[in-house]
């Protein structure tokens, strides 16, 4: 396995054996598609993080987030999204799919 | 590092992401074509009705269009949400006229997405707007033709019904 990108919390690898991806939560290590990586990339770029710093819109300050058709499910505080987020971002980047860097933030 | 990621999809995330918000545009283009064909039947303009109907059915093809070639170049199409349709007019003239607002709306974000993917490098998204360059030109076109044909008839006394009447030369 290749290490695709790494971040501050996760890493994202690519297996070209299994032509699939993993990314390493800590916790748990979730193998994903590339479908499922774009599904991912959608739900990271809807989350509005503004609403983190509204005690109204977002009281506690945490994103649920279900992966791989609801085969996982992580709760994430306001930084794990943004790292979340770079890990995407660059990834992409890597991956050569995304022509810029810091597309997502 | 094998590229296994560019053999599953061909464009780029960044044109993806603008398909998918046209995919939305015309998504919401269809909602407020039937929303105005709800008024001019609610308002006794039934051939208006008639052309907004299929209109609404054009847009929706539209969508179609987007959202089938992000599924061939193995993009990941969203099913758009759409919110904030208007139902109020205060006239088939200011049906008219947001139509022709809407369309050129329109056009500038299609020509927005060719004049980015053309920055991007991304040949496929560029020519696959070519047919949507074109289809805005035609519709601009038809509802200038509708314009002018009101500002001709005019809106006194029976002109209303006649400018219902001659709006079925342009429902093919
Ligand atoms: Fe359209
Ligand atoms: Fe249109």
């Amino acid at each position: 396995m290749n290490v695709v990108f790494k971040s501050t919390y996760y890493t994202l690898y690519q297996s070209t054996a299994e032509r699939r991806y993993y990314i390493d939560f800590g916790q748990k290590m979730v193998r994903i598609s590339l479908c499922e990586l774009l599904s991912l990339r959608h739900k990271i770029m809807s989350i509005s993080i503004e609403d983190h710093f509204d005690s109204d819109l977002n009281s506690h300050g945490f994103e649920v987030l279900m992966l791989c058709n609801k085969e996982h499910l992580f709760i994430l505080n306001t930084l794990e999204v943004l790292d979340l987020k770079t890990l995407i971002d660059n990834g992409f980047v890597a991956l050569g799919l995304s022509a810029r860097a810091g597309a997502l933030i | 590092m094998k590229d296994i990621a560019r053999q599953s999809m061909s464009i780029k995330v960044e044109s993806m992401d603008l398909l998918n918000g046209q995919i939305k545009m015309e998504a919401h283009a269809s909602a407020t074509y039937l929303a105005m064909a709800s008024w001019c039947e609610q308002n006794g303009f039934f051939t208006s009705a008639k052309f907004f109907f299929k209109q609404a059915e054009e847009e929706r093809e539209h969508m179609m269009k987007i959202f089938n070639f992000l599924v061939d170049t193995g993009g990941n199409p969203i099913s758009p949400e759409v919110t904030n349709i208007n139902h109020d007019y205060s006239s088939i003239v200011d049906v008219f006229e947001s139509t022709l607002e809407h369309e050129v709306k329109v056009t500038k974000s299609i020509h927005n997405i060719v004049m980015k993917s053309r920055e991007l490098g991304d040949l496929a998204t560029e020519k696959f707007l070519d047919w949507f360059v074109l289809e805005q030109v035609e519709e601009e076109n038809t509802i200038r033709d509708i314009l002018d044909m009101i500002e001709v008839t005019g809106t006194e006394g029976v002109g209303l019904q006649m400018i219902d009447t001659h709006v079925a030369n342009w429902i093919e």
